[in-house]
């Protein structure tokens, strides 16, 4: 009989798993589950929150990927638990056994302990495309015209534009004192800022909410500020941040901490069961999380294979026509380093080096060619021969040139 | 697979490929160098030379990788390798401008286009027969096509 | 994000100059370095040609031959033939405009303020010295425009009379002596037309003759020309950077090469009726200011209108931060270097250009082409539009003065007669001082400003430094001498940085150790006390310890300032390859083969010490041979 092959999530994990495993297994049985009724790719939901792009126009997969891989997807089912004994997952529509598990259910969106936002019917996360369905029927139905954020970051802007989009107002509060504050500066974010308040947002930066007013419906009508003041809003977004998915695994004796404990080959403390993307808490950006699917994936076909490439600290923006790249952390202090800061009408650099190594990296304006900075920062190259004869910023993949004898390149040493 | 290989040490420069390159891909219906507007932003090519600091160029061209970083960054399946070509392939249409592919790319190859909202990248001149243009236009046969 | 134009610009030499460009909301030459960087290898090495529909042909490994049957060396010389040609043409143009204008002013009884000049003409020339000076200026202006018109078979008399006798005589040994300079340029650019000459040593023989024909007459006689109708330069300490520019004044900047034409305009802005004028818009009067080569002749006679001149703001690549310190009303242009990029500057800050002469017309500037007769009339429709610029655009144009740009005390006003003057009225002093060994030798650091050996002005200085320290006293001329200025190496404190031996002579004489001879026009004047050292003592030009170093020559004229250095039998360094390093022949002659010719050789090197070491040790080896 043909070994099994489960996937739990149709996410970028799941979704690069499962391509891997069909690959090296052609005779085995595929089959993946998720509460998907679409796969989509969560980084483009805003577009279909503003119009841009129907449900499956979200896919990031032929649209035949199911029937060419032959695998079979039983969609739109919650994981309910794990019996790691008899290897077999609890899905809504029942058991199913496997012999070989990846678990792969991703994250939910946190709501914060605000005075009824977690008891309301009009608080809406953006992490699925059912939370933006959810979001999409509340502002036809509300007819909406104002709608509160909680959270600037990536997620909270990604929605944001989405609303804009079809002339919905947001108030975004966000309690740093600067817009997506994990990848900007001030002076990046005031870049963002600016764009975001000439399309109509307004930012409470700095500044929480602190309670809320509801009506007879258990809907929130307004949201009160730390400051004191009332913003009036049809329903609540929270963008504030994302925990593993892993409530329905209590009970089931998985070691968890954050997320799925995993080893270098992704595999879970259970025998022939794998955890690979966010549910890992290894990693939030979704190339990472294609990799450890395929990292997975081989290991579960015997292909042993290690998750080394880690670095997660990377993200690239795009609003408003400004693109953005964050390489590391570009707020740290760090002692002793060497600052550089080139700004013009159109573009913000800014790096940290210390000790000649590359700590962070932001470039906002011009993203092109920029592909070798994380290269540099997660190898942690040392760049001190090369920073006395070039200014920092006119570093290229160029200055460590090489091909190998196929035509590849690779970093000269 | 076909890829096109580099001798650095021929190229002088002449920047042959990125007119080739940008020719094939206009999409103003013309045809041939001279009537290309050097001055669009649209007009621009996949390939780029540097200077190498010590008077010699380096040509930048994709690889179409092995381990492509880009495709294994795309959040919209916009680029893929194909299995029998072996090419990283972009389509433009499922392209959701995240540019996780320029982030992604170890050697800083692809990049955003002048209006932002797709990316430039070598399609190895979307299979022609005749293979790619800029390997044809190369007075010093610095980049040749070889099997690999 | 803020206000500036661009994250990129050049570095300078000049640092508070980088930083105000690097700050600046408007695109400058600058800016636009970085976007040129990656350079054609075909046309940086000269084997690049379009003479015809075959082409363009470049030459490979493949393809060694264009499709005519030009090798690279054919190729390379005809190219550099055609820039020297065109070079040459630019100098020739000025000084036939300078000559045309003495003969005007001579006609007319024009004033005459270079008595002295006018003197030493009249001899060299063998003019009778009895005739009155307005008879003398005429004949000396047509012996001028005769030679200048010559036929190419004809050889041109004054060049027996100005050369240099044992130069003279190498020049006459190799065929080289020019005919009529107009009818060389002619003949040179017919040379290097399609299918012509494919003889590259005849070619480069050529280029010798244009460069004596550019030296002696565009280099050497234009500034003694001038002197007759502007008066000789006279040395001074003179204000120069950005900090000359005063806003109480309605200033116009000028640009180019042919100070003659603002004879009548300089007496005019000094003028009661003109300065009442200015007063009636709220100014105290007018001010030229001064901007490449016609800004350095301005200072270097600045001694005779310093009510309308206060200083020499910078070279051709400064001209971008001059005017947008938006306190610069109005652009008189004649010549190069007038940058095209000023063009969207000067219109949005609303700077009035005119141009004096089409042949450096501007897009967007006025054409008011200087015609003598008619000077005074278009004098006063200037100073008129200038006074509309003025009152239109003070209301609503900000300005970013650069009060502590430059400095107070630049030593300026050197000539061939003003230096020998100042040293007692005789060589004897400096050539007792390169004898003992106090100076080592000398160098020329001449020629124009690029943005590319380095940085703005960045080899120019770091080589005159390197230079300096090794005790080498450096004569300079040209926009490279605008750079050294607004960096300060031409103030007497400057020989801080000069070697104890060349420090202590400095210190002595009250003098800087880099001596300003002015606008490249004065290369030609460098060029003279070169001869006169040479003559007293009693030595050929080869043999002094002198060199010569274009290290950022920019343009074509630079190349034919060059061929005159390499006739006269100097080692010439140049910080890049003038696009001939596709022919080895070429190279070869040029950096071999000539100093058996004529003596001269080139010398490329990027690397200021390299650079500064190779000419110390030709300095050295001369020393050598003279047995000092």
């Amino acid at each position: 009989m043909a070994e099994i092959y489960v996937i739990v999530g149709t996410g970028a994990a799941g979704m690069a798993a499962a391509e891997r495993i069909r690959l090296y297994k052609k005779d085995a049985t595929v089959i993946m589950m998720s509460i998907d009724e679409h796969s989509h790719s969560r980084c483009m939901l805003h577009k279909f929150l503003g119009g841009e792009r129907t449900e499956e126009e979200l896919s990031f997969v032929e649209p035949d990927f199911f029937e060419k891989n032959e695998i079979h997807w039983g969609k739109a089912q919650k994981a309910l638990g794990l019996d790691i004994q008899n290897k077999r997952i609890q899905m809504e529509n029942g058991y199913q056994p496997y012999d070989k598990l990846l678990i792969a259910t991703g994250s939910v969106f946190g709501i914060p302990p605000i005075n009824h936002f977690r008891t309301a019917s009009n608080v809406y996360g953006f992490r699925d495309l059912s939370d933006a369905q959810k979001i999409d029927a509340a502002v036809k139905a509300k007819n909406a015209k104002h709608v509160f954020i909680v959270g600037s970051g990536l997620v909270g802007l990604d929605v944001a534009t989405g609303l804009m989009e079809r002339g919905v107002k947001v108030t975004i509060a966000e309690m740093a004192p600067r817009v997506m504050p994990l990848q900007t500066d001030d002076i990046a974010a005031k870049a963002y800022q600016e764009r975001f308040e000439a399309h109509g947002a307004r930012f409470l930066l700095g500044i929480g909410a602190s309670d809320s007013i509801i009506n007879d419906q258990n809907e929130i009508t307004a949201v009160v500020l730390s400051t004191g003041e009332t913003v009036a809003c049809d329903f609540v977004i929270c963008a504030a941040g994302v925990r593993p998915n892993i409530a329905w695994l209590e009970g089931s004796g998985l070691e968890t901490e954050r997320g799925i404990k995993v080893d270098g080959h992704m595999r879970t403390s259970a025998p022939d069961v794998y955890a690979a993307g966010d549910v890992t808490a290894l990693a939030g950006v979704w190339p990472n999380a294609m990799d450890m699917g395929r990292v997975a994936a081989s290991n579960m076909c015997g292909v042993d294979t290690e998750y080394t490439d880690r670095y997660c600290m990377k993200n690239t923006s795009n609003f408003f026509g400004l693109q953005m790249l964050t390489i590391g952390d570009i707020n740290a202090q760090v002692e002793g380093a060497d600052i550089y800061v080139k700004e013009s009408r159109n573009c913000y650099k800014k790096a940290i080096v210390k000790d000649g190594v590359l700590k962070s990296v932001l470039i906002q304006g011009d993203i092109s060619h920029t592909g070798h900075w994380q290269y540099l920062i997660k190898n942690e190259i040392n760049l001190s021969e090369i920073l006395k004869r070039k200014e920092i910023f006119d570093i290229t993949y160029g200055d460590f040139f090489e091909t190998d004898d196929i035509g590849e390149y690779q970093y000269k040493n | 697979m076909k890829r096109i290989m580099i001798d650095p040490s021929k190229c002088d420069g002449c920047k042959n490929c990125a007119l080739a390159c940008m020719d094939s891909h206009r999409m103003d219906g013309g045809d041939g160098v001279v009537t290309l507007n050097f001055t669009l932003p649209e007009t621009e090519a996949r390939n780029e030379i540097l200077n190498d600091g010590k008077g010699g160029y380096l040509p930048m061209f994709c690889r179409h990788c092995s381990v492509p970083g880009c495709a294994n960054s795309c959040m919209s399946g916009a680029l893929k390798k194909d299995m029998e070509t072996g090419h990283v392939m972009y389509d433009e249409k499922r392209c959701g401008a995240c540019f996780m592919c320029v982030m992604n790319c170890p050697y800083g190859i692809p990049k955003p286009s002048a209006d932002g909202t797709k990316i430039l990248k070598c399609d190895f001149c979307n299979e022609r027969p005749e293979g790619p243009a800029c390997v044809a236009a190369c007075p010093k046969q610095a980049i040749w096509v070889e099997e690999v | 994000m803020n206000q500036c134009y661009g994250c990129e610009t050049c570095k300078s030499a000049d640092k508070p100059l980088e930083n105000f460009i690097a700050g600046l909301p408007m695109e400058t030459s600058h800016h636009r370095v970085k976007g040129q960087s990656v350079k054609c290898g075909f046309g940086l090495k000269g084997v690049c040609c379009r003479l015809c529909s075959n082409g363009p042909c470049r030459i490979t490994p493949s393809a060694p031959r264009g499709i005519c049957g030009a090798t690279a060396d054919v190729i390379v010389t005809r190219n550099f033939l055609r820039a020297v040609a065109c070079g040459s043409g630019c100098y020739i143009h000025i000084v036939e405009k300078t000559a045309w204008n003495l003969k005007n002013t001579a006609l007319n009884h024009g004033e005459i303020k270079g008595h002295k000049a006018l003197a030493a003409l009249v001899e060299e020339f063998g003019i009778d010295a009895s005739l009155d000076e307005h008879a003398q200026a005429l004949a000396v202006a047509e012996k001028v425009l005769n030679d200048l018109y010559k036929p190419v078979w004809e050889e041109m008399e004054l060049v027996e009379k100005m050369a240099y006798a044992p130069r003279y005589k190498k020049w006459k040994e190799l065929g080289i002596l020019p005919g009529g300079s107009k009818a060389e340029v002619f003949d040179g650019v017919v040379k290097c037309s399609t299918n012509l000459s494919s003889d590259p040593v005849d070619m480069l023989m050529t280029c010798l003759r244009l460069g004596i024909s550019t030296g002696l007459y565009g280099l050497t006689l234009t500034n003694l020309l001038n002197d007759v109708m502007l008066g000789e330069p006279a040395i001074r300490m003179a204000p120069v950077g950005l900090n000359v520019i005063n806003p109480e004044y309605i200033n116009i900047m000028i640009t180019g090469h042919q100070h003659s034409l603002f004879t009548h305009i300089q007496k005019r802005l000094a003028d009661e009726d003109v300065i009442a004028k200015a007063k009636a818009v709220g100014a105290k009067g007018f001010k030229l200011v001064g901007c490449t080569c016609v800004g350095q002749d301005l200072q270097l006679r600045g001694v005779h209108y310093t009510d309308i001149f206060d200083g020499h703001a910078g070279n051709n690549y400064t001209s971008e931060a001059v005017l947008a310190t938006g306190a610069i009303d109005a652009v008189l242009s004649e010549f190069n270097c007038t940058l095209p990029g000023i063009e969207p500057i000067c219109d949005e800050l609303k700077i009035k250009q005119i141009c004096l002469d089409l042949v450096a017309k501007k897009a967007n500037a006025e054409s008011v082409e200087y015609a003598y007769e008619k000077r005074e009339a278009q004098t006063e429709v200037i100073i008129d539009k200038i006074i509309e610029a003025y009152k239109e655009r003070r209301k609503v144009v900000p300005m970013k003065l650069q009060p502590e740009h430059g400095n107070q005390n630049t030593l300026t006003g050197v000539s061939e007669v003003s230096l020998k003057e100042f040293l007692g009225g005789q060589w004897k002093p400096l050539i007792d001082l390169i004898v003992s060994g106090k100076i080592k030798g000398v160098a020329g650091v001449v020629g124009c400003s690029n943005l590319t050996a380095g940085g703005h002005d960045v080899l120019t200085v770091e080589l005159t430094k390197e230079l300096i320290k090794r005790d080498i006293i450096v004569l300079s001329a040209g926009c490279s001498s605008g750079g050294l200025e607004n960096c300060g190496l031409m103030t007497p404190e400057a020989a801080e940085l000069a070697g104890d031996s060349l420090k202590e002579v400095c210190k002595t004489l009250g003098i800087a150790p880099v001596l300003n001879f002015g606008p490249c026009l004065a290369i030609g004047r460098l060029e003279m006390v070169a001869t006169a050292l040479a003559k007293e003592i009693g030595i050929d030009i080869p043999q002094l310890p002198l060199v010569l170093s274009a290290p950022q020559w920019l343009e074509e004229q630079a190349l034919a300032d060059g061929c005159f250095g390499l006739a006269l039998g100097l080692p010439l360094h140049l910080g890049q390859q003038p696009f001939i390093a596709g022919s080895e022949l070429v190279v070869n002659v040029l950096t071999e083969g000539l100093k058996e010719m004529t003596g001269g050789q080139v010398l490329v090197e990027i690397d200021p010490v390299k650079a500064a070491d190779q000419m110390e040790e030709i300095i050295l080896e001369r020393r050598k041979g003279l047995n000092i």
